[in-house]
């Protein structure tokens, strides 16, 4: 998948292309805003990473002039501004998402895989399975190694969210957003001792672990390679 | 405080904008102000005296005179009325009839005949122009010019159809007056100026405390803010300037105390972790590593820099909200539903700390920003965790307060708190006891950002210790721990709906 990242900053800028690269994306890197907004409109991307203030044009005006040109490519906004007008002009405009820098790379790549994913139907699936854990979306049940596991609703929850974005390393401040509604940077450890718990429920009673913290950047759930298994 | 005393800015200034200086020109000075009102005040006042003085005197003249020549009449008139003086005779007792009157001269006729005119003076136009009286009046006195004196005289109706006309030489009158005028316009003029002069001393004099102080205050500077006025030594009408200026100073060097004591915070709280970093990195790039090692390396810096960029993030939240750059999104909010949200939020961390969280009370809906409160309220619990004793109930209750509004009241039990650092609670970056680390909690930023959005909602905070018998908490706890010195700690957010919506608007 292409995308596009518009970012004046060097430093920033490869490192995003970098860390987007190995994360699996076709990453291409405009330095400023009139290459940006003239590649934005010549080729196809399937998501536009926009810092808000660039020398020349601002990402705001990409946006603006893209949208009315009937571009619909998901954009998700950069910038070290972080006033509620700000982030409101910016999705008013046709922006999908807003990041505050400073921001974590992982809560980057988390929220450009959601909109990435928005444009792509989701099977209704009934059904999550990761080696022998397996999730039963209608009933509500999990089960490991046929063994059913009582979890609270919020453990299903988080179990569930883990096993749908399957392999990728969800922050702790996702899992808060998405499990508890809480949309702030939060200090607690409230996250790890939810996953320290689900843990207790899914893994501990089991030689093979799925749960994996990543240090740093957050957790995911991940069946281990067929090698690795000991 | 005169115009010359103008500062080099406002010259400046004024020079740079030319065009700008016609409209807005320096106020008169104070001086000149008080110079103008007392002159022209002296001024009305003297020549009002002056001319009162003036037809006073001249009144009296009229009067002396009108009695003078009132006595020659009468003596005339009765020397007329003597019928044993033979008209021969007349003339020779009419002259005596001014004897011992300086310079009056009188002239009788009867039936247009002269009987009698004393010698130096013709009387006889007066006698034919003015109609004769019975008395002399001194408002009806004629006055006129004959050779180089100046007369006043009237007309009297004598016996048997005879008229006297009396006149008397008033140059000696109008001598003095004019001496008098000189002499009184002198003196209003040397008063006029002896009172501006006295005028623009006491203003000086007046201003002179105000110049003292411009002199203090030009000593004051960033490290020298404890700079008080004495009001002592200055005058009533000051006093109250004298206050308020100390007043300003006092505030001024709190806030500056306050702004430089955060500054230092910061760059302690920046210290530790850049501390960490640098020196980790190179006691790692000392010599050649594993892989292993390196990555251990990267991801202690990173969990640093976390640390510094939540910081940085708080900071940034904190002061965008002291610059009222942060609008809360109002919208109608059930604060027992929120508090459960962030209850749930909390809950297993409280049971991993075997706390129990136990919610009450209700209040109607209010207008709130539902993603700040959840912070507020997420700070204010996660705090409560950090501190409460194992094994004892931190509870929020909802209740309608006293005064009107609404209280949310968060309280734990843990060690007391002196009474000296509750109100410091809210302030960036305090620490109750400042030699001690934190560990794997915020930067210090929870309780400020709590404090700052209770504010955007109208609302107060304040936190309160109130000690408590062991037994009590005993009570409160599920299992007995004896602590030194147990205390409820509560945090208590008055709200009123009112005041909410009005930010609002």
């Amino acid at each position: 998948m292409r995308i596009l990242i518009v970012e004046d900053e060097l430093k920033t800028g490869d490192y995003l292309k970098q860390g987007l690269c190995e994360a699996g994306f076709n990453v291409t890197l405009a330095r400023n805003g009139l290459d940006g907004f003239h590649l934005a409109m010549t080729e196809p991307f399937a998501l536009l990473i926009l810092d808000v203030m660039l020398p020349d044009v601002s990402g705001l005006r990409i946006v603006q002039s893209i949208r009315e040109a009937g571009n619909m490519t998901p954009v998700l906004f950069l910038s070290a501004l972080d006033t509620v007008d700000d982030r409101v002009r910016g999705l008013e405009l046709g922006a999908d998402d807003y990041l505050v820098k400073p921001f974590a790379f992982n809560e980057l790549l988390a929220r450009a895989r959601t909109l990435l994913r928005r444009g792509a139907s989701q099977p209704a699936v009934q059904r999550l399975q990761i080696s022998d854990l397996v999730l039963d979306l209608g009933k509500r049940q999990a089960q490991r190694q046929g063994k059913k596991i009582a979890l609270t609703q919020k453990e299903f929850a988080l179990l569930e969210l883990l096993m749908r974005r399957e392999g990728e390393v969800l922050p702790r401040s996702l899992i808060a957003s998405q499990i508890w509604d809480m949309n702030f940077d939060s200090d607690t450890n409230v996250i790890d001792v939810a996953i320290r718990r689900l843990r207790g429920k899914i893994d501990d009673d089991f030689s093979q672990k799925l749960i994996h913290t990543v240090r740093g950047m957050g957790y995911k759930i991940e069946a281990p390679l067929a090698d690795d298994s000991q | 405080m005169t115009p010359n005393n103008s500062s080099p800015n406002t010259q400046s200034s004024s020079n740079s904008a030319t065009a700008h200086q016609k409209k807005t020109r320096p106020p008169m000075s104070l001086a000149s102000r008080v110079m103008l009102f007392v002159a022209v005040a002296v001024f009305v006042c003297s020549v009002a005296l002056g001319s009162l003085l003036q037809s006073a005197i001249k009144e009296h003249f009229a009067e002396q005179d009108a009695e003078e020549l009132q006595v020659v009449a009468d003596s005339v008139r009765k020397i007329l009325q003597n019928n044993n003086i033979s008209n021969e005779q007349l003339p020779s007792a009419l002259a005596l009839a001014v004897v011992g009157h300086h310079g009056v001269y009188f002239q009788v006729s009867a039936n247009t005949q002269t009987l009698y005119q004393s010698p130096g003076s013709d009387l006889a136009w007066l006698l034919t122009q003015v109609m004769p009286q019975q008395a002399v009046d001194a408002e009806a006195l004629a006055s006129w010019q004959s050779g180089d004196k100046t007369f006043r005289g009237t007309v009297i109706q004598g016996p048997a159809q005879s008229k006297i006309a009396v006149a008397t030489e008033i140059d000696f009158h109008l001598h003095f007056l004019h001496h008098f005028n000189d002499a009184l316009w002198l003196t209003v003029a040397g008063s006029v100026v002896l009172t501006l002069f006295a005028a623009w001393l006491g203003v000086r004099q007046g201003l002179a405390p105000l110049k003292q102080f411009s002199d203090n205050i030009t000593q004051v500077r960033a490290d020298r803010l404890q700079l008080q006025l004495d009001p002592a030594t200055s005058p009533d009408e000051l006093r109250d300037l004298v206050h308020a200026f100390n007043q300003m100073m006092s505030r001024l060097e709190h806030s500056f105390q306050q702004l430089s004591n955060f500054s230092a915070d910061i760059a302690h709280e920046l210290r530790t972790p850049l501390t960490n970093m640098i020196t980790q990195t190179q006691v790692s790039l000392g010599k050649d590593r594993s892989a292993e090692q390196y990555r251990d390396l990267l991801y202690s810096n990173l969990e640093e820099q976390e640390r510094l960029a939540a910081m940085v993030s708080d900071m940034l939240w904190l002061a965008k909200t002291d610059h009222g750059l942060i609008k809360p999104a109002f919208k109608p909010l059930n604060l027992r539903t929120e508090i459960q949200v962030v209850f749930d939020f909390f809950e297993s961390l409280a049971e991993d700390k075997q706390l129990k969280l136990q919610l009450s009370g209700d209040v109607p809906p209010l207008p709130g920003d539902k993603d700040m409160l959840r912070r507020a309220f997420s700070n204010l619990l996660s705090n409560a965790i950090r501190h409460a004793s194992t094994h004892s109930i931190i509870s929020a209750e909802l209740s309608y307060a006293a005064v009107g509004g609404f209280k949310i009241t968060l309280s734990n039990y843990g060690d007391a708190i002196a009474p000296a650092h509750l109100a410091n609670l809210f302030d960036r970056f305090y620490r109750v006891d400042p030699s001690r680390q934190r560990q794997g909690e915020g930067a210090g930023l929870g309780l400020a950002i709590v404090k700052s959005i209770v504010e955007l909602h109208g609302g107060t905070i304040a936190a309160l210790s109130e000690p408590v018998a062991s037994d009590a908490v005993a009570a409160n706890t599920v299992e007995h721990i004896s602590r030194p010195d147990p205390a409820l700690i509560s945090f208590v957010i008055a709200i009123s709906p009112s005041s909410a919506l009005v930010q609002n608007h």
